[in-house]
């Protein structure tokens, strides 16, 4: 079995099952579910809209930002009035989830034991408290979804080429630019892909945005000389 | 100061749960075991023997030399009181070691000779599983006292709660280095894509192809060629 098809499997078109519990039992208006770390990748699996696969694509590209900080102390990060209330500093992250319109953030951590798959994160337009019960049937919900990309995770094991192609939010495009810049650049892949950050930082663009560009050969590191990093 | 009794089981016992906090070591944790059976329940030596994850016996710890003899020899037959209370999971005492059925005349020479008349094996058992025992050794003849035997029993449970949850660590540890290999690799693979796009000036899924055709051709893993790729130790 496990054999390749070039079509995604019906079930992992649009992952509405991780996000759709959350979205019954809590009043959010968008979540989104990731995979973070080196145990299973830094990606996003399934998100209900584009507001809420934003959040968390910053959140990567920035490095900071709820999602983080939930798995990090492994318990929710609630954020019920961002705009005029907020808990925590987030530098970088905290303006830019502002710009994206989002006035809530909830973030709820996916972990099996003592390993560290993921976290949740939600939002709301205005302002919003969650109550005790929410908080935690979000932590229960969280839970499960961590079981179940653990399992699937153990799964698709030892297959060289992963099914995620299907995923629309894979970051491999991100992982084949790095390659790309660190030939153009002869250097290593930690020092390309902070070269790919720092340049999606420095032009306002995501990560995936600037990758794209370099797979396209729209961005080419190696032409530019010393210079701002912009190439356009 | 002279403890009651029952204030050095109780002490037996805060020292067994302090081993098992954060970091603690399986060994450490039973030599505690064996000391403190020997301190507090009246036994010469003590000695705890433990089956791996394929069921194989082995002697962790002992207070003495001569309990490890005694041990190691029941190994070697694969007989003696301290194996059958493992393979049954119930207590096994023997008041009188002279006395043993001749299937044990091992056992009895060995234990004769190392100067201990009386045994009691343990079961360290959690539900179903029995994963080794607590033995300990009298000198004397005659039975161990019912509450000795009750606080054995007692230090045995704490014990094997103890190595259970270190081995479910020890798995949860193993699951995520595999996980982290299998997730590097494959973050590698395109990487190593990447590269071979950019040297070559081929689209990405013909750098895959030129990735896959050269790691079959030198019967390597693909993951391999990636990483030398990627290191720069190959050029394709």
């Amino acid at each position: 079995m496990n054999k390749r098809t070039t079509d995604a499997p019906p079930g992992d078109a649009p992952q509405a099952e991780y996000w759709r519990p959350f979205m019954e039992a809590l009043p959010v208006e968008g979540t989104a579910v990731s995979t973070i770390g080196d145990l299973l990748g830094t990606e996003t699996v399934s998100a209900s809209d584009t507001v809420a696969a934003r959040l968390d694509e910053l959140q990567f590209d920035l490095g900071e930002g709820p999602c983080w900080d939930a798995l990090r102390l492994r318990r929710p990060v609630l954020e019920p009035d961002l705009r005029r209330r907020p808990q925590q500093q987030w530098t970088s992250f905290t303006p830019a989830a502002i710009e994206a319109g989002v006035g809530a953030l909830f973030a709820f951590p996916m972990l099996v034991g003592p390993l560290r798959i993921g976290a949740v994160d939600m939002y709301t337009r205005e302002p919003v408290a969650l109550d005790e019960a929410h908080t935690q049937a979000a932590t229960k919900l969280a839970e499960a979804a961590g079981r179940t990309l653990l399992k699937r995770a153990l799964d698709t094991m030892g297959r060289e080429e992963p099914a995620e192609d299907a995923n629309p939010f894979s970051r491999r495009v991100m992982h084949q630019a790095t390659g790309m810049v660190l030939a153009q650049l002869d250097v290593s892949a930690d020092d390309a892909r902070m070269v790919i950050q720092a340049h999606a930082y420095a032009t306002d663009r995501s990560m995936m945005e600037v990758s794209r560009d370099v797979l396209d050969g729209r961005l080419d590191f190696s032409a530019l000389d010393g210079g701002d990093g912009r190439s356009r | 100061m002279t403890l009651t009794r029952e204030q050095g089981i109780l002490r037996a016992f805060a020292q067994l749960a302090d081993t098992l906090v954060a970091d603690y070591d399986v060994v450490d944790l039973l030599q505690n075991l064996v000391d403190l059976s020997s301190r507090f329940l009246g036994a010469t030596a003590s000695g705890v023997m433990l089956a791996d994850e394929h069921g194989e016996l082995d002697v962790i710890a002992s207070t003495s030399e001569a309990s490890r003899l005694v041990e190691v020899m029941q190994l070697s037959a694969y007989a003696g009181p301290c194996i059958e209370s493992f393979e049954t999971g119930a207590v096994v005492s023997v008041a009188d070691i002279e006395q043993v059925p001749d299937r044990w005349q091992a056992f009895r020479d060995r234990a004769l000779e190392q100067g201990f008349a009386a045994i009691d094996a343990i079961p360290l058992r959690l539900r179903a599983q029995t994963i080794g025992t607590l033995n300990l050794f009298r000198a004397a003849t005659g039975d161990l006292p019912e509450d000795d035997l009750v606080a054995a029993q007692a230090f045995a449970d704490v014990a094997t709660i103890g190595i259970l949850h270190q081995r479910s660590l020890a798995e949860s540890d193993a699951i995520r280095q595999q996980l982290q290999f299998a997730l590097n690799s494959r973050i590698i693979i395109e990487q190593a894509k990447g590269v071979v796009a950019q040297t070559r000036a081929v689209p990405i899924d013909q750098a895959f192809t030129l990735i896959r055709d050269y790691a079959r051709r030198n019967q390597k893993g693909i993951s391999q060629v990636a990483s030398d790729i990627v290191e720069r130790r190959l050029r394709l």
